[in-house]
């Protein structure tokens, strides 16, 4: 079901986010320049941008094990810490220059430590990250933005000037604007990309300089909108999830003859339905963007009932026909998302079906087969069957 | 005319009624354990304080601990865990059986299945609001988040208290403010303005009680150890989070812990006859405990000297002024009560906590059950592993649920410890 395209622009994604490493991370090493991992999606990357440096989502996509995270972490603690703890270990991370992370979950509050630990990484900042959305909340993260402000300028010798920081804030909201047309073109009976593709720009995104894939951006959305669509599909199907990186899954799922039309992921659709405020002073904007604005993810309190909505929104503006949510193994924070999502969807008549898929694809049976049987479903209901 | 039944005191009556029968039985034996009796009479007062709230339409809040439960009380709010209950009953009930069906992933704490699968089969009543816990662990937050995503419990009105990360002055200062906060939502809820004199004579009941607890602890620290395993921490658990704070039955109760403890201290006598070695259980207790020490103390001559539950180092909060005792009460609740203590915040207190109680205690090796839902200790066990090594004390690192005895059974549980035993010399093997 792939579209043709002129230009190398969507393979170079698709490379980008199949490696953790790619040739914009090496440019970029080369000049002297630094790389800040970041740990998931709370960390305000335009600090960091600001800084002159480059914000990278920490990921392990294409690992082989977790031999080496072992010492340090149990068989109840999710693949994905294990994976990329085991990354790091082999130095196949040792690219980056810092690392950053809030309290996103209880496995990645402990993987920094561990990670400060063995790996030592030059630079390293944590920040805790309220767990409720409020006007105090937003207060305290903003304290917490200027530390680690202050602290990127300590360690690094470098100047955050606000000009700078509202520069950042641009670039990044142009970014998320150029995603969110990239997006719009899923609405079509036809759109011109798959879901599998989309994910892959998505994730790229978070391992490249923003200019630079600012640029690649236009140039891709420039061939969708004279490009052909696909219709050679069954059903449109939204997926919903954390922070998955890899857009194997949806490969998969759309190997099933489905086109995944749109989202609400970590990496997806949450990270762009907001931008940040460029009109009040910069840490402020950013911590109330994150604390109180973006779409949140079940890690704060109190915000199930925005984010179905959020889902249903989505579903109804991309006019997809069923939901597919997704789960790591052992992440308590998507353990009752799913629960409370099949109780909202079913109120709505909203197909759904649920799957709990490992950080690394090894065996894509189970999905294939699940994924196969839910499409029938929705197809014998659309069908009157 | 029939009334309709209110949802969730079915299970109350029936509470009710086996805390009766089993008092009754006890007050008719020879020799009735005077402790036991006082605690369930406390259960017993709990739960009909519970079903009185619920069939007279009087205000009661479903909450858990570390949400300081003193200000409830100062208000005379009464309130439920939702989890209590069913874990004291968990012998009689289906429960466990039923957290199976549930379709909560089995990945998750039992702890956690059980509380979900409470409030969806209408086993505990409606509260008139809910004060949600957002710590240790992630699955407390998404725990209150399903039950207000519940039919029953949608219109529940509910404040969650942000805690803090870190425990300096600031974070302290920001979970007052977070308290002050939770103050205004009850006096809104229910109506009751906080009396702050009576928040001064809780929260010094509640000093006294922490003190002789922290005496019955010290106490531990002889060797032979003159109290059982698990002993206090199981009691001390239940009337510190579960039953009113401040109750002066409580504070009685502890008191009778420490004198028993301390008679046979005083004669130099230990729980056993001969104690052959002395455990650190690094975590809380759950349902699984009970047996567990029963079985060391018998085949091993091994007792649980300590275990996180038990070991309260509280601090006694100053009473003299409103913000004195919210500041205490702020650490008290952040950094003090089980579980939260170790589980919230970095890792340094969890290893802080068990090289200080091997070093205090005399530990000869430490448990850990590698409890399913505490993931954030299970990416600790590099930390532990390391802190033991330095101590010399050896490590068993197990995999459990501490509330489903079904998750590592008993036989398994003492085939892994009599290797572990037999390996390092200890125990029946010393
Ligand atoms: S998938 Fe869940 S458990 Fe794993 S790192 Fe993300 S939030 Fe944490
Ligand atoms: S026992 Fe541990 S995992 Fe379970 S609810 Fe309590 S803190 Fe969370």
């Amino acid at each position: 079901m792939n579209a043709q395209f002129k230009s190398t622009i969507l393979q170079d994604f698709r490379k980008t986010a199949a490696n953790p490493v790619n040739v914009s991370l090496q440019e970029w090493k080369k000049s002297g320049r630094k790389i800040i991992g970041c740990m998931y999606h709370y960390i305000p990357e335009e600090i960091i941008t600001a800084a002159g440096m480059l914000p990278y989502r920490m990921k392990a996509v294409g690992s082989k094990g977790t031999e080496l995270s072992e010492s340090c972490f149990t068989q109840i603690n999710c693949g994905f810490v294990r994976h990329l703890f085991d990354s790091g270990v082999r130095g196949e991370l040792g690219f980056i220059d810092g690392l950053v992370s809030v309290n996103n979950c209880d496995h990645i509050r402990r993987f920094y430590e561990n990670w400060q630990k063995k790996i030592k990484t030059p630079y390293m900042h944590f920040m805790p990250f309220p767990k409720k959305s409020g006007r105090e909340q937003a207060e305290v993260y903003r304290k917490e933005l200027a530390d680690f402000k202050n602290s990127l300028e300590k360690h690094f010798n470098v100047q955050i000037t606000d000009t700078k920081l509202k520069k950042a804030i641009e670039l990044h909201n142009e970014t998320r604007r150029l995603q969110r047309e990239l997006y719009e073109l899923r609405k079509k009976k036809n759109p011109p990309i798959t879901g599998a593709d989309v994910h892959a720009v998505m994730v790229a995104s978070s391992s490249m300089p923003k200019e630079k894939y600012n640029t690649m951006l236009t140039g891709l959305l420039e061939e969708l909108y004279t490009g052909e669509g696909i219709s050679d599909y069954s059903e449109r199907i939204m997926v919903v999830g954390g922070e998955l990186d890899d857009p194997k899954f949806i490969e998969v799922i759309e190997s099933q003859g489905c086109l995944v039309v749109a989202d609400s992921l970590g990496y997806g659709y949450r990270a762009i339905a907001e931008d940040v405020d460029t009109d009040i002073e910069p840490l402020t904007a950013l911590a109330e963007y994150h604390v109180l604005k973006r779409p949140a993810c079940p890690r704060i309190f109190g915000t199930t009932f925005n984010r179905n909505d959020f889902v249903r929104h989505i579903a109804e503006e991309f006019k997809v026909d069923g939901v597919i949510s997704v789960r790591l193994p052992l992440c308590d924070e998507w353990s009752f998302e799913q629960v409370n999502l099949i109780g909202y969807l079913k109120k709505h008549g909203i197909p759904h079906l649920t799957l709990d898929i490992d950080y690394i694809l090894s065996s894509t049976g189970q999905i294939k087969t699940r994924s196969q049987a839910f499409l029938e479903t929705i197809s014998g209901t659309k069908h009157g069957r | 005319m029939t009334t309709k039944p209110i949802r969730g005191l079915e299970r109350y009556y029936e509470y009710r009624e086996r805390w009766k029968a089993i008092i009754s039985d006890m007050e008719k034996s020879p020799v009735p354990n005077p402790a036991l009796l006082a605690l369930f009479r406390l259960f017993l007062e709990n739960d009909e304080k519970t079903i009185d709230c619920a069939e007279n339409n009087k205000p009661f809040l479903s909450s858990w601990y570390g949400n300081a439960p003193e200000i409830y009380a100062a208000m005379g709010i009464h309130y439920i865990c939702v989890v209590d209950n069913l874990l004291a009953h968990q012998s009689f009930t289906d429960d466990l059986a039923g957290i199976d069906a549930n379709i909560v992933p089995d990945d998750m704490c039992g702890l956690i299945k059980l509380g979900a699968y409470a409030v969806e089969k209408g086993l505990v009543p409606t509260p008139t609001g809910m004060i949600a816990m957002l710590e240790p662990c992630d699955a407390q937050s998404v725990l209150h988040e399903s039950w207000i995503n519940n039919d029953a419990w949608k219109d529940v009105p509910y404040f969650a208290l942000d805690p803090a990360y870190r425990s300096g002055k600031e974070d302290f200062e920001y979970f007052v403010g977070e308290l002050r906060r939770m103050i205004a939502f009850l006096e809104n809820l229910t109506g009751i303005k906080l009396d702050w004199n009576r928040l001064r004579e809780v929260i010094e009941e509640t000093n006294k009680q922490y003190e002789i607890w922290d005496e019955y602890n010290q106490l531990r620290r002889a060797v032979p150890c003159p109290g059982g395993s698990f002993q206090g921490s199981g009691i001390g658990w239940a009337i510190s989070q579960h039953i009113m704070a401040g109750h002066p039955g409580a504070t009685d109760l502890f008191r009778m812990l420490l004198a028993d403890e301390e008679s046979r201290y005083k004669a130099n006598k230990g729980w056993l006859e001969k104690e052959n070695s002395r455990v650190l259980w690094a975590d809380l207790i759950g349902t699984v405990n009970a047996p567990i020490g029963e079985w060391l103390e018998k085949e091993h001559g091994t007792v649980v000297v300590q275990d996180f539950q038990g070991y309260t180092p509280y601090s006694h909060i100053d009473t003299s002024t409103e913000e004195s005792m919210l500041l205490g009460l702020a650490k008290r609740n952040l950094a003090e009560v089980p579980m939260i203590r170790q589980a919230r915040g970095n890792v340094d207190v969890f290893i802080e906590d068990v090289i200080r109680i091997v070093e205090d205690y005399k530990i000869d090796c430490v448990f850990f059950p590698g409890h399913v839902g505490h993931k954030d200790q299970s990416a600790s066990v590099g930390f532990l592993r390391e802190a033991c090594r330095e101590l010399g004390v050896p490590l068993l690192v197990l995999t459990m649920d501490i509330f489903d005895p079904r998750y590592l059974p008993m036989d398994k549980f003492t085939h892994i410890v009599n290797e572990f035993f037999e390996t390092h010399k200890l125990g029946k093997f010393k």
